[in-house]
């Protein structure tokens, strides 16, 4: 059973490390990284840039433009201006749409790696044992609660085995966060904006964490 | 200093216009003041000798056909004195709804009737469409002209926001209605139960009549819509001055008529001035030389693909029929300024 107690574990891990990171920003990454991919949609958002590029010198030129004086420019300049416009808005509307495409998609299949056998895995090996506690060293109630729902009396059952996992990753991340924050924290003085004041109450700050550290 | 002709410019004169047989509608727009009814009344008189019969029909709230042939014409088409295939209307387009949605009621009674009740309903939900009241008054118009069997009609619009926008109607309209009909074919049954079975109204209608009345006027209009499109059948003819704003309000026109896929390719640039050489007139020289810097845009922007019609301004109102004839002998052929 020890490689489905990896299991449990890795997929908790998971979970805990994309609720740190946020959905958001994983989807974002993913994306700006496949679209250093010759998809589809790096060429259109290329396509977009270049014609962005070109709206925005047509608009410097009209803008330059007197419509009072040059008005056969100007209107040529604006009809320009127009088009390019309504195609920059359409290649908008067709990455904004490709974009939550990808969101919708990448959300199913997080879903299905992360959730799915969250709650898969602990329901279909609900009656098979992970591992047995020693016996006579646990009361009868705590072997009833770690067997908990299904698995047999004396073992300790998925369910638990999965709550530990939660637990454990949480408090490691916990702790990573804090030591990553010291890190940081010990790191700030070193930034350039400071007033004297400042300077001195942060000085006290590390010393003091340096003396609890 | 004069205006550069294209090798490809195309001719400067309406009789594009005359020799496409095919033509059925034909609009008149511009800004305020640039001669759009005089120019109407040319091109309809100059149609008139090579159509069988032309109906020129003025929507302008501002009413000059009766100033321009000296003769006082209505809501129904009337011979113009001295033609024989020329006639001219005169309609509101802020006729009002009401008479519609009254019947043929033209009473203020009746009007009063419809405050209460389901027509009142109708009543908001007519007036919550924006436009449509003119649109309706526009839709009976056409209406009425199919059954006339005019072979040209000519539209002597108004000022060129509200041209613009009585150009739109169809499509609003189109939309409205079906979206009318639809929920008029879903709960007519329950409405009709509320109604009694022959679905009376209130104030003296019928309903199942009305959403018939209704459904015939969307048949209508998008008849005419797909009429308005095609450039076989219609056109716009653009009427503006040698000035900047003139200039930017059609090439505004120009590009609006674009997107609704209307076809436009004459513009009739008027009251130029063509002062004598060596006259004292300083204003009329100054005037002349700001005109000629627009006439240039124009002939840049446009002679490509357009017949651009330089029209002067004449030292006469342009009224009544002999005037009006020999104005509009210079839609056809070009003005050429005594030197």
């Amino acid at each position: 059973m020890a490689h489905l107690m990896l299991i449990v574990f890795l997929v908790e891990a998971t979970v805990s490390f994309i609720n740190a990171v946020g959905a958001a920003k994983i989807n974002d990454l993913l994306w700006t990284l496949i679209n250093f991919l010759p998809v589809p949609t790096s060429k259109a958002a290329a396509e977009q840039r270049k014609v962005q590029a070109d709206y925005l010198a047509v608009r410097r030129e009209m803008n330059a433009t007197s419509s009072q004086d040059e008005f056969a420019k100007w209107a040529k300049l604006r009809r320009k201006h127009d088009k390019l416009l309504e195609q920059l808005e359409a290649s908008k509307k067709g990455l904004d749409s490709a974009r939550s495409r990808f969101d919708s998609a990448l959300t199913a299949l997080r879903f299905l790696l992360t959730r799915a056998p969250q709650y898969i895995i602990p329901f279909w090996y609900a009656t098979e044992p992970m591992f047995w506690l020693p016996h006579g060293w646990f009361p009868y109630y705590a072997e009833w609660i770690i067997s908990f729902p299904r698995a047999p009396l004396g073992s300790v059952s998925i369910a638990s085995w999965q709550l530990a996992c939660a637990g454990i990753v949480t408090l490691l991340s916990d702790i990573l966060t804090f030591i990553f924050k010291l890190v940081l924290g010990s790191k700030q003085p070193e930034t350039p904006i400071k007033t004297p004041t400042e300077e001195k109450s942060k000085e006290t700050s590390t010393t003091d964490e340096k003396k609890t550290s | 200093m004069a205006a550069v002709i294209d090798e490809d410019a195309l001719e400067p004169s309406l009789q594009t216009l005359l020799d496409q047989r095919s033509l059925r509608w034909i609009f008149v727009g511009g800004k305020g003041g640039v001669g759009k009814t005089t120019t109407s009344c040319s091109l309809a008189i100059q149609l008139a000798k090579v159509r069988r019969s032309v109906l020129l029909i003025s929507t302008d709230p501002a009413h000059n056909l009766s100033d321009a042939f000296n003769q006082k014409f209505g809501k129904e088409a009337r011979l113009i004195n001295g033609f024989d295939n020329l006639s001219a209307m005169e309609i509101d387009p802020n006729g009002s709804m009401q008479d519609l949605l009254a019947g043929q009621g033209e009473s203020a009674e009746d009007l009063n009737a419809m405050s209460g009740g389901i027509g009142g309903m109708m009543q908001d939900l007519a007036f919550a469409i924006p436009g449509i009241d003119e649109a309706m008054s526009f839709a009976e118009v056409l209406k009425q002209v199919k059954s006339l069997s005019y072979e040209t009609i000519i539209f002597d619009t108004a000022p060129t926001g509200h041209t613009l926008r009585f150009l739109q109607f169809p499509s609003v309209l189109e939309k409205a209605l079906a979206k009318v009909s639809q929920l008029s074919s879903q709960y007519g049954p329950l409405l009709n139960g509320f109604l009694g079975s022959n679905g009376a109204l209130p104030n003296g209608q019928n309903l199942n009549e009305m959403m018939e009345k209704l459904e015939s006027l969307r048949g209508t209009i998008s008849e005419v819509n797909t009429q308005f499109k095609d450039a076989e059948l219609t056109t716009f003819v653009c009427v503006c001055i040698a000035e900047f704003l003139s200039l930017y309000e059609t090439e505004r026109m120009i590009q609006e008529l674009a997107n609704y896929g209307i076809d436009t390719h004459s513009i009739v640039v008027n009251q130029l001035l063509f002062p004598k050489r060596e006259n004292d007139c300083e204003q009329c020289n100054a005037r002349r030389k700001m005109q000629l810097k627009y006439l240039d845009q124009y002939e840049e922007l446009y002679s490509e693909d357009f017949n651009v019609v330089k029209m002067p301004l004449l030292v006469e109102e342009v009224r009544g029929k002999e005037k009006l004839e020999k104005f509009s002998e210079m839609l056809v052929k070009p003005y050429v300024p005594p030197q």
